[in-house]
């Protein structure tokens, strides 16, 4: 077993602890860009249509990763979905205004990013590596951590004044630090169940808030896609 | 032995030192990179301290100075500056230090110096720059100057901005793939140093980068960044910097390419026949690309894309309808797509899809048309009516009906596979041939049907040869852009009270083929003055073109041109042949090159000749067919050919030999003609001559003989009888009178020969008679002959004749001792006596018929001529003269009167040549019969 279990040996080269060091430089990098992210000037409708077109094409994405994942599963798959999972933040967009949903998009994006992650890692123990649901997994955190970054810029550029705090909204997501194979199992589809409801949430949310934000613009081109 | 050991001792040493000095040699070979390594940081760590003291020396190499920088890269164009740090070593100081590119002396202008031991040098690199930078120092004057030190210059030029980057990512499977190819414009100057290529990538989420080539790369984002920013560039860098291209910012939907759409249907619809209903599916899903499509259709084999208007198609469909199509037409379809808003770049177009309209009844008329064929019956033509299918037939055309003047409607079904009936060109279709007299007029109408209906009418009046409306005033042709291009001049027509409207409505071009008589016509409006032939004309071959103005379906009088499309050199050249040759002169004859393999008009014909090895040309015009070469060497070998020429080359005939002749015609009769008038004039004279000098000739031949008519003897009467008798015994032993006329020498003696045997008893009852006519041969047939048949008259008459004279001869009598020949030197002279009997002798009043006998006589006479060749007159002359010879000799032989008839010799009467007694040649008698005496 391995991921989330994995040992941490001390006689570890010289040449991996400089490669560790070097991707911690990097995703430190990553995300200090991320956190002062240089948002084109965009307008409202150009930075919505584009987030919501890419809203749906991660629900579409997780609906297909959710069947994969149940298909890779094997036995007891549609009992794994079943299960509860409290670990697993609420897929629910809160918030009253347009700059509160709009964040709790966002922290919504950030939190499932550490939990896609780790259900990556854990299939990857899982399932042979040309298996198709790795990835899709890896494009679901791919494509989350753009959506996420889009609804930061949307963020920025409808609400220049309010800052985007660096803790989500609702608060950080704990992760279970070991789990068997079929608490990995349960954690996975649950995981990819909430995150299909949050997509289908922040669609739902994106076209209100264009409704609402962008009203007065022109989106004649845009209607159809809606 | 004190001595010895100190000088032992000091052997020892020195092998001992020896000995050490060779193993710390080994080691520090052995040792080598290290220990150099080592040496070399200490010296340039130290420098100073080493060199300054000692110098640097490297095994045999010993280095007294260094170049800053070490083996630069410079940019040409610009300046380079290079240090030269002179060791102790050296021995030198900075001014005697010069600096060398290669072998050529930097100017010392260009040198700065820094130290005592330090110059520096800056130069301009250029191409042409040498790569060796040398630092040296002056030799004294007997050594040569020494190299400090060199650096090996590397140039090239710094990076240059790539420009032009453009990226795409193209479909893969159900998705966008995550490859990112990236394609710019690099730089155009040469790549002197290495250059390297990388491609960056940048998203919000992370940054990529891989090496490139020179003008393309790509990168892999492992997945595609649908609906996000990235950023593009490319990064080039050698040894003389780094430069970067513009930044992409793009969309990346801008990158996507997708597939073609897929599963392209048509359907054609029953009862719609000019449209189709396309359909297709979305290559990509629509949560990926939202897409927008075009569509573009023409007819099966015609290329010639019609595209659908873009806002018709920009909306997400899958199905699309054609519209104002043709009906049954086949139509070819493709479908391609983009990103709904124009992002990225449409794909490729999809596969072709086909489908056919439905049919519809035709819209057009049937392009009626008529060919007038000369009739053998006179005042009459025959009228070959023809169509085209409908220009918009809507379908097959399954039969036409026709109506001429005021009969009925006919119906003439056509049985042509649908191949032909759809294909582009329209077929030719014969309908009738009927014959038209000169004096009627006639109206023609046609339409065509097929499975859905009727086409319009078509008319056309074929008028009365007298009353056809006028032609086109001119017309010409030329060529263009590989087409033939007809020209004319509209009619000049005025209002008369002719039955046709005299405004021209359309003009019908017709061209037939003069090789294979296809034709085929086209119509032009009326205000067309220049059209190109529509037909699908072959070079090289000849057309004979019309020009019918129609005046509201009346047919005008054609104008007929003759045309090529493109001329060429004859086929084959002219047939030639010889049809005379004369002395100084020979005809030429030359059939003209069938229409069909002129392959152009012809220009004219040069006749080339040649002989002795020398040729000589004529050019003679195109509508000569025969030429006489003149001047021509006489019994000579001449080669001839002729060439016939177009505007585009030329052909010859075949060569063709013959020889003049050596002389002309009639020359050679000329000259027999001349030749035998010569001679016949000759001839002529001479017997002129002849007959002028007859008598001297013949007194010369013939000299004159007394006429015994003349003599008084011929006036003796016969009353002596017995006298006569009595000496008639007694004188003709003794005597024997001949009488010998010229002509009758010869005669006398054939006559002999015939008459011998009947006269043998003649001879043998007469022996005794003799006389002047009868004893001698020559006057033998006057007595000879009396009792032939043939001349018995003559024999009668003379047996009258009496003996005149006798003569005497000394031989032996009647033959019986032959005289010897008259010799010159004979002995014996005969003796002559003149007979003094008054018995008349010949007379010629008692012969009346004397001169035919002497005719019938002289005749033979010729007839016996040697070779019987007497129609020569000279030869005969000849021929005479040697008969006369020969008979004079036979005459000396048996008539020696002959020779001597004047003097009156005596006869040798039976002696045979030979001097033996022969038979009596006259009057002998003969006891052993007769034989031939001449």
């Amino acid at each position: 077993m391995s991921g989330h279990v994995k040992n941490m040996y001390p006689q570890l080269s010289i040449s991996q602890a400089a490669s560790t060091l070097l991707s911690l430089l990097l995703v430190a990098a990553i995300d200090s860009m991320n956190a002062g992210i240089a948002c084109r000037n965009q307008q409202c409708e150009s930075h919505i249509q584009r987030s919501f077109k890419l809203t749906r094409l991660i629900h579409m994405e997780s609906v297909d990763l959710l069947k994969i994942y149940k298909a890779s599963q094997g036995d007891l798959s549609e009992l794994f979905c079943q299960m509860p999972n409290n670990i697993v933040p609420d897929p629910n967009i809160s918030g009253l205004d347009p700059s509160e949903r709009m964040l709790s998009i966002y922290s919504h994006c950030k939190a499932f990013l550490p939990h896609l992650k780790r259900v990556t890692e854990q299939q990857r123990d899982l399932q042979p590596p040309s298996s198709p649901l790795l990835n899709n997994l890896t494009t679901a955190q791919y494509r989350t951590s753009g959506l996420a970054n889009q609804i930061n810029c949307i963020y920025q550029t409808l609400f220049p004044n309010l800052p985007i705090p660096l803790e989500p909204v609702d608060g950080p997501t704990s992760i279970h630090p070991s789990q068997n194979v079929f608490q990995q199992k349960v954690y996975g589809c649950v995981v990819l169940k909430n995150f299909k409801e949050l997509l289908s949430q922040i669609r739902h949310e994106l076209r209100t808030i264009k409704n609402q934000m962008c009203k007065s613009r022109t989106f004649a081109y845009t209607n159809a896609l809606f | 032995m004190s001595c010895l050991l100190p000088l032992i001792c000091c052997a020892l040493m020195i092998v001992s030192f020896v000995l050490t000095l060779v193993i710390c040699f080994q080691i520090t070979m052995k040792t080598t990179t290290y220990g150099l390594f080592r040496l070399c940081k200490i010296h340039h760590a130290f420098p100073s301290s080493i060199d300054l003291m000692h110098g640097f020396s490297l095994g045999s190499i010993t280095t007294y100075g260094t170049i800053i920088p070490q083996s630069p890269s410079v940019e040409i164009g610009k300046e380079f500056t290079a240090t030269c740090v002179l060791y102790t070593a050296a021995k030198a100081t900075a001014e005697d230090i010069y600096w060398k590119l290669k072998n050529v002396t930097v100017p010392k202008e260009q040198y700065t110096k820094i130290n005592d031991s330090a110059v520096s040098v800056t130069i301009t690199i250029t191409n042409e720059t040498a790569n060796w930078l040398l630092c040296e120092k002056k030799g004294s004057p007997l050594n040569r100057n020494q190299v400090i030190h060199g650096i090996l210059l590397t140039k090239g030029y710094p990076p240059e901005k790539p420009v032009n980057l453009s990226c795409m990512a193209v479909q893969s499977g159900q998705k966008i793939s995550s490859n990112v190819t990236c394609t710019w414009q690099p730089g155009t100057r040469d790549e002197i140093l290495k250059t390297t290529y990388t491609l960056f990538g940048s998203l919000i989420v992370s940054n990529k980068s891989s090496k490139a080539h020179r003008s393309s790369g790509y990168i892999d984002f492992g997945t595609f960044p649908s609906f996000m920013q990235l950023a593009m560039w490319v990064e080039v860098e050698n040894k003389l910097g780094k430069v970067r291209s513009d930044i992409l910012d793009i969309y990346a939907a801008d990158l996507v390419k997708t597939n073609p759409p897929s599963d392209v249907n048509i359907l054609s619809e029953n009862n719609f026949s000019r449209t189709l209903l396309v359909s297709w599916k979305h290559p990509i899903h629509v949560t990926y690309v939202t897409l927008k499509y075009n569509i573009r259709f023409c007819t099966v084999g015609s290329g010639d894309w019609t595209e659908v208007p873009p806002n018709d198609t920009e909306s997400y469909k899958e199905s699309f309808r054609l519209q104002y199509l043709k009906p049954d037409t086949e139509y070819v379809v493709q479908v391609r797509c983009i990103h709904h808003m124009g992002y990225g770049y449409w794909s490729d177009w999809s596969a072709n899809s086909t489908a056919r309209t439905p049919e519809d009844k035709p819209t057009s008329k049937p392009d009626l048309w008529r060919v007038i064929i000369p009739s053998q019956v006179k005042s009459e033509r025959r009228v070959q009516v023809m169509c085209k299918d409908p220009v918009e037939s809507n379908g097959r055309i399954q039969g036409y009906s026709i109506k001429i003047q005021d009969g009925n409607w006919e119906t003439v079904a056509v049985n042509d596979s649908d191949l032909d009936s759809r294909s582009q060109e329209r077929k030719i279709i014969p309908l009738y041939q009927i014959p038209w007299s000169d004096k009627r007029r006639g109206l023609i109408e046609l339409k065509a049907w097929n499975s859905v209906g009727e086409s319009p009418q078509a008319s056309l009046v074929i008028p009365k040869l007298t009353q056809e409306p006028p032609s086109v005033e001119w017309l010409s042709w030329f060529t263009q852009q590989g087409r033939l291009w007809v020209k004319w001049q509209p009619p000049n027509v005025t209002a008369t009270g002719e039955p046709y409207r005299s405004e021209v409505t359309e003009y019908i071009l017709e061209w037939v083929s003069v090789s294979d008589g296809a034709m085929d016509w086209q119509r032009e409006r009326r205000h067309t003055r220049t059209a190109a032939i529509k037909g699908n004309l072959q070079k090289f071959n000849r057309y004979n073109i019309s020009v019918y103005p129609m005046y509201s379906g009346w047919t005008g009088k054609p104008l007929t041109i003759a045309a090529f499309l493109e001329q060429g050199a004859p086929l084959e050249g002219p047939s030639v042949k010889v049809r005379r040759t004369g002395k100084n002169d020979a005809e030429l004859e030359w059939m003209e090159i069938p229409l069909d393999k002129q392959r152009g008009f012809i220009t004219n014909y040069t006749i080339f000749f040649i002989t002795g090895g020398k040729e000589h040309s004529i050019v003679v015009s195109t509508d000569t067919y025969s030429y006489t070469v003149k001047r021509m060497a006489s019994n000579s070998k001449y080669v001839v050919r002729v060439m016939a020429s177009t505007v585009q080359g030329s052909t010859n005939s075949s060569d063709l030999s013959f020889n003049t002749l050596m002389y002309a015609p009639g020359q050679i009769e000329a000259i027999v003609v001349a030749v035998c008038i010569s001679f016949l004039f000759s001839v002529v004279l001479t017997m002129l001559f002849c007959i002028y000098k007859m008598d001297s000739i013949k007194k010369k031949i013939w000299p004159p003989v007394p006429d015994p008519s003349n003599s008084t003897i011929a006036k003796w009467s016969p009353d002596f009888t017995s006298k006569a008798d009595i000496p008639k015994e007694s004188a003709l032993g003794d005597v024997s009178i001949v009488e010998v006329d010229v002509f009758d020498r010869k005669s006398l003696c054939e006559e002999d020969k015939a008459g011998l045997p009947l006269k043998k008893d003649k001879y043998l009852s007469e022996e005794h008679s003799s006389g002047i006519g009868g004893s001698s041969c020559l006057s033998s047939p006057h007595q000879s002959v009396s009792d032939s048949d043939e001349g018995g008259d003559e024999g009668q008459t003379t047996a009258s004749t009496v003996q005149y004279s006798s003569v005497v001869a000394s031989c032996g009598y009647k033959g019986q001792t032959p005289c010897p020949l008259p010799q010159s030197g004979s002995s014996q002279t005969p003796s002559f006596t003149r007979s003094e009997s008054t018995q008349p002798l010949l007379d010629s009043e008692e012969h009346p018929e004397g001169p035919e006998s002497q005719r019938y006589l002289r005749n033979p006479y010729f007839g016996r001529l040697p070779g019987g060749n007497n129609g020569d007159s000279g030869d005969l002359e000849d021929l005479n003269q040697m008969e006369m010879k020969k008979q004079g000799l036979a005459l000396r032989r048996f008539c020696p009167l002959e020779e001597d008839f004047q003097q009156t010799t005596p006869t040798e009467e039976g002696q045979s040549p030979d001097g033996q007694p022969g038979p009596d040649p006259s009057y002998m008698p003969q006891l052993s019969g007769y034989r031939p005496q001449c």
